[in-house]
């Protein structure tokens, strides 16, 4: 019979939650929002083509290269310009020519270029001569890097075709000199010339997918990703989904401060019904509206986000973990509060914090110092993340067996001592 | 004085308790930390190497570590990480969870097959979905361009000299090839023509004022935990009218403005402190030159602060419960920080996103805040996100206003 009063319990308190529509927006419409804002953040203006959209980089180009008849009317800064003007780059690069390196710095200090590239007087002297090195300038905003970033990829791949034609020649002349063989500079801008030649056969098979010298592999993911864009939703979503669960559970478990504070509680103790059987009905409400929550989150993303979670038994598994942990932790929480006030303020500082250490607001990111992840693994939301993201790369579920044996334990052990101060509290 | 007295009423009921004192000092200054760290700041510089870390398994047994290993060395992207018997076990499950970026195995008899016509390949395992992973690619390609460069270098010499003179035996010829290879892969180490990349600040031109994840995640925590505060300053008006406080004090002579007006002033002190404390820390612990143009920060700060008064007061106004305050500033500050660039830089998202971002007030605060701290600019850098700022404060404002009820 006491389950029969629990069930009623969690029953009363699952229908005030479910007519609730701040409550609905804040387990459901909160973490899509966030995820949605960062999945259209770093997808194209229609979002749905699958890839990052990288930025126009608005380039400055100032060419001080000074060519004479004694390199044939070559002009390596020309050609350098050519090449960041060229139709294949048009979607990375806006390249304009400035007049000179001060108007150029000046445009990009003005924010009217994002990057300005001065080329050197002696670029193609210092090609066809012997010894020496130059360097060009890429002067950027210091709020960008992705487009500096690309610009200086391509330009350095650029300037090592001109490194390697001129080490090739002085690499020969050094080795023939070495030998007491006579130095012809013919023979130099020959072997310059060919390594050229060479460099630009191999710089298109690089490009191409038969690379002469990289067997490129991904890792053994379970999982096919859908693209980097479900990649990362999947992995911004996971952090919220936790932050929500932990923050819905909490906010469930709250509603025996606020009935102690309308008094409803106390009315209730007044009936045959024992205490433990009112706890268990608040702790079956809050594990169905977190299991609710997750669901509903998991297969909403998968449709509107194309994100793949994993295996099922392993989402499966992960979503338990997460239930039990945050349900758990929700009343532990509460059991610190004395008021709704308190309960509020108590509520988002800790899980702010601990979603904090917990990696929730990092999830996105590839590589983490790691500092954070030994902190992350003194956090049930750290333990929690783990599991999703094993399954986002679609672990087996023997995989997540430890992540979420651990979440369990955290669970029970919270939900132990909160149910234990809630019960002295009530006695 | 009257609204003076209602903002300090306010102000000593936010402050009373410790717990709240506490969350608006050592959460910011903890997320602050937290984020600068994770953006690469990391408080002093060169304390680690920022290189993404990338898997080094060599299999070529026999052959010292190779010259590939040093080109790889010596890139400014990556840093090989030499893996052992145990290492190498567990290498691709590193990938996977991101603790290496890359990891490149090295073939048996890859040094001898490199001159043959059919060189035997390296195995790259690399997430190419990740920016990690590209960029490892990235240098990892370079390198190896490099290396065959060098292999290339050598040949087209020993042809040059092989039509200069000639090698005596095919052993003279070997010892050739490994010393002109030797000789390129030293050259590569200092390539003839190189990039030099600077930033436009006169910070940068100082040497002082390098782009890092302080620049970022100090001005960006500041703003939103401006908005966070809310949580607190915001609950009080709801507070006042949910216990019926605020009937109670219409029944004296205080009038209904100087009621808005002293929570607006309890909020905008709290915020304007919050910010203060904000700046400071960012200032001496972190290293963020605000003080290069302080009338210019300041200006900003109060800006941004009365535009948070403004919303503040629209919460307090639209919220029925306590935890209607903390849900909606919560609400407001993901979606005011995300969009605005706080959080991460607009330059990387999409135009339409970057269109957004450019309408919230908190794109403006910080642009305001980055002109003077990484552009290194003055005081009329700031006018415009001032007056945009001030403008989005009067409209909140005006909204709460409208909306704000006594009872």
């Amino acid at each position: 019979m006491d389950l029969q009063k629990s069930l009623d319990v969690a029953l009363k308190d699952l229908m005030r939650y479910a007519r609730s529509p701040f409550v609905l927006v804040m387990m459901f419409g909160a973490p899509l929002m966030i995820t949605a804002l960062i999945y259209f953040a770093f997808s194209g203006p229609g979002g749905g083509d699958g890839g990052f959209q990288l930025p126009v980089t608005r380039v400055q180009v100032v060419n001080l290269d000074q060519t004479t008849a004694g390199f044939g009317g070559f002009s390596a800064g020309q050609v350098l310009v050519e090449f960041l003007q060229s139709e294949q780059l048009s979607n990375l690069i806006e390249a304009t020519v400035a007049d000179d390196a001060d108007s150029a710095r000046a445009a990009v200090n003005r924010q009217d270029a994002d990057v300005a590239l001065i080329i050197p007087a002696d670029l193609t002297a210092i090609a066809f001569t012997a010894g020496g090195g130059t360097s060009l300038t890429l002067y950027h905003d210091p709020t960008l890097t992705i487009g500096p970033a690309i610009i200086k990829g391509l330009i350095a791949n650029f300037l090592d075709g001109f490194s390697g034609s001129k080490i090739a020649a002085e690499v020969t002349s050094e080795l023939l000199a070495e030998d007491g063989l006579p130095t012809d500079p013919s023979m130099m801008q020959s072997v310059a010339a060919q390594y050229a030649e060479w460099a630009q056969q191999v710089g298109q098979q690089r490009a191409s997918a038969q690379h002469p010298l990289l067997d490129v592999e991904a890792p053994p993911r379970k999982v096919a990703p859908t693209n980097q864009l479900a990649d990362l939703a999947g992995k911004i979503l996971a952090g919220q989904l936790i932050f929500f669960s932990f923050y819905t559970a909490a906010a469930a478990a709250q509603s025996i401060i606020t009935e102690e504070e309308q008094k409803t509680l106390p009315r209730l103790f007044t009936t045959p019904t024992p205490r433990t059987a009112i706890l268990a009905g608040k702790f079956i409400a809050t594990f169905v509206l977190v299991l609710g929550q997750a669901v509903v989150l998991t297969i909403a993303s998968a449709l509107i986000f194309r994100i793949r979670w994993g295996q099922p038994l392993t989402v499966a598994l992960v979503t338990l973990g997460l239930v039990a942990v945050s349900t758990g932790f929700g009343l532990f929480l509460m059991s610190f509060a004395k008021t709704s006030r308190q309960a509020g303020l108590v509520m988002g500082a800790v899980l702010t914090v601990l979603g904090m250490a917990g990696g929730l607001f990092s999830s996105g990111m590839d590589v983490l110092p790691r500092t954070f992840e030994a902190v992350a693994l003194f956090t049930p939301q750290g333990w929690a993340m783990r599991g999703w993201k094993l399954s986002l790369a679609g672990a087996n579920p023997g995989d997540v067996l430890l992540p979420v044996g651990v979440v369990l334990v955290m669970g029970a052990i919270s939900f132990a001592a909160g149910a234990l101060t809630f019960r002295r509290r009530l006695a | 004085m009257r609204i003076v007295d209602l903002a300090l009423k306010d102000l000593s009921q936010i402050l009373r308790d410790r717990k709240v004192a506490a969350l608006l000092v050592l959460m910011p200054i903890g997320f602050t930390v937290f984020f600068s760290m994770l953006f690469g700041g990391g408080g002093s510089a060169g304390e680690a190497d920022p290189r993404l870390p990338i898997g080094w398994i060599d299999r070529d047994i026999g052959s010292a570590p190779g010259p590939l290993l040093r080109l790889l060395e010596a890139s400014d992207a990556v840093r090989p990480v030499v893996l052992d018997e145990k290492g190498s076990q567990t290498a691709v499950g590193q990938v996977l969870d991101g603790k290496l970026a890359a990891v490149v195995t090295v073939p048996m008899g890859f040094q001898q097959l490199l001159w043959t016509e059919a060189p035997a390949k390296l195995q790259v395992t690399v997430d190419e979905n990740s920016a990690a992973g590209q960029t490892a690619y990235g240098a990892i390609d370079m390198a190896v361009a490099r290396l065959l460069g060098a292999v290339e270098s050598a040949r087209l010499s020993a042809e040059a000299f092989e039509t200069s003179g000639g090698f005596f035996d095919d052993a003279s010829r070997q010892a050739y090839l490994d010393d002109a290879f030797s000789k390129a892969i030293n050259a590569w180490q200092d390539p003839p023509f190189t990039l030099a990349v600077e930033q436009a600040s006169v910070a940068a031109s100082e040497g002082e004022g390098e782009f890092e994840g302080n620049a970022q995640a100090s001005p960006g925590l500041l703003v939103q935990f401006a908005i966070w505060s809310l949580i607190m300053s915001g609950s009080t008006v709801v507070l006042e009218r949910t216990t019926g406080a605020m009937q109670r004090l219409l029944t004296t002579p205080i009038r209904r403005w100087q009621i808005i007006a002293g929570h607006a002033l309890g909020m905008f002190s709290l915020t304007v402190a919050q910010e203060l404390l904000l700046l400071a820390f960012g200032q001496f612990a972190l290293g963020v030159d605000y003080l290069r143009q302080p009338v210019a920060i300041l200006l900003v700060a109060v800006a941004l602060a009365l535009w948070v008064v403004g919303l503040g007061m629209l919460i307090g106004a639209l919220a029925e419960t306590d935890t209607h305050v903390m849900m909606y500033s919560l609400l407001a500050m993901f979606l005011f920080t995300g969009l605005g660039g706080a959080w991460f830089p607009l330059e990387g998202t999409g135009a339409a996103f970057q269109a957004i971002g450019r309408l919230t007030p908190t794109y403006w605060a910080m642009l305001g805040f980055q002109n003077v701290i990484l552009r290194g600019m003055g005081l009329s850098s700031v006018l415009t996100s001032v007056a945009i700022l001030l403008a989005y404060a009067v409209l909140f404002f005006g909204l709460a206003v409208w909306r704000f009820r006594f009872e």
